[in-house]
């Protein structure tokens, strides 16, 4: 990674902007139910060996900067939301993203099922994940 | 309660967009896009920007990316397969370089 941000910098006028986006590293995706108003918190995902990557990533952006290439000119965190219309739904969500995916803890996805077969009439399934952006600024 | 969408894992369509501009215009600039996948985010700025080299290593992505832009007639972007170490060491100076939910 720390070599993948420093070919890219070589690449870059000087006063250019590096942007990072992925997703952020404790910002796990959610799953809840929401009918109307009303959000009922079902769990978060897990990615235990995707949560590796994103470490990894944020020490090269940590590192380029030391090394003085860089400056850090802002992070940004956002989240956003999918609906989801059924709880079969959301395996075809997961297999959207790019592997490792994220999974359900124990116990987890029987909590969906749960609190959907008790869920008003019209309830969707949110999924809330997160994404964060660090702007490096070249020096 | 937003409206029912087409299933997608990613954020809607101007998100990533509004957020990398708090920090630089990508508006008039080159921009160097590193894992631009199947061109999904590619395509939300490109018409704005000045030239873009955009590249992936997964070679179905980037033949998805040439077909949407033959579809969309975007002319300022040129994809490639690849990844970023596979680059000369020194090319033509970009404003901005991109790493798209790829670092």
């Amino acid at each position: 990674m720390v070599h993948a941000l420093r070919r890219a910098g070589r690449y870059l006028r000087r006063g250019g902007m590096l942007i990072s986006i992925r997703p952020h590293r404790t910002w796990r995706p959610a799953i809840a139910i929401v009918a109307g108003r009303r959000r009922l918190p079902v769990t978060t995902l897990l990615n235990p060996t995707f949560e590796v990557n994103l470490e990894a990533a944020d020490l090269a952006l940590k590192r380029v900067v030391d090394e003085g290439s860089f400056a850090l000119a802002g992070v940004r965190a956002a989240r956003f939301r999918s609906y989801l219309d059924r709880p079969s739904q959301v395996r075809t969500y997961l297999e959207l993203i790019n592997p490792p995916r994220p999974r359900f803890p124990r116990g987890g996805r029987a909590r969906l099922d749960a609190v959907w077969d008790s869920a008003p009439r019209g309830a969707r399934i949110a999924v809330t994940e997160s994404l964060i952006v660090n702007a490096l600024r070249r020096r | 309660m937003p409206a029912a969408l087409d299933i997608s894992a990613y954020p809607p369509d101007g998100m990533e967009i509004r957020l990398i501009e708090r920090f630089t215009a990508l508006k008039g600039r080159r921009i160097l896009e590193v894992g631009c996948g199947d061109g999904r985010l590619t395509f939300q700025y490109a018409r704005t920007a000045a030239q873009v080299l955009a590249f992936d290593p997964d070679r179905a992505s980037i033949e998805e990316a040439l077909d949407e832009q033959a579809r969309l007639g975007v002319r300022n972007v040129a994809f490639r397969f690849g990844s970023v170490e596979h680059l000369p060491a020194r090319g033509a100076p970009f404003d901005v370089a991109l790493f798209s939910w790829s670092l």
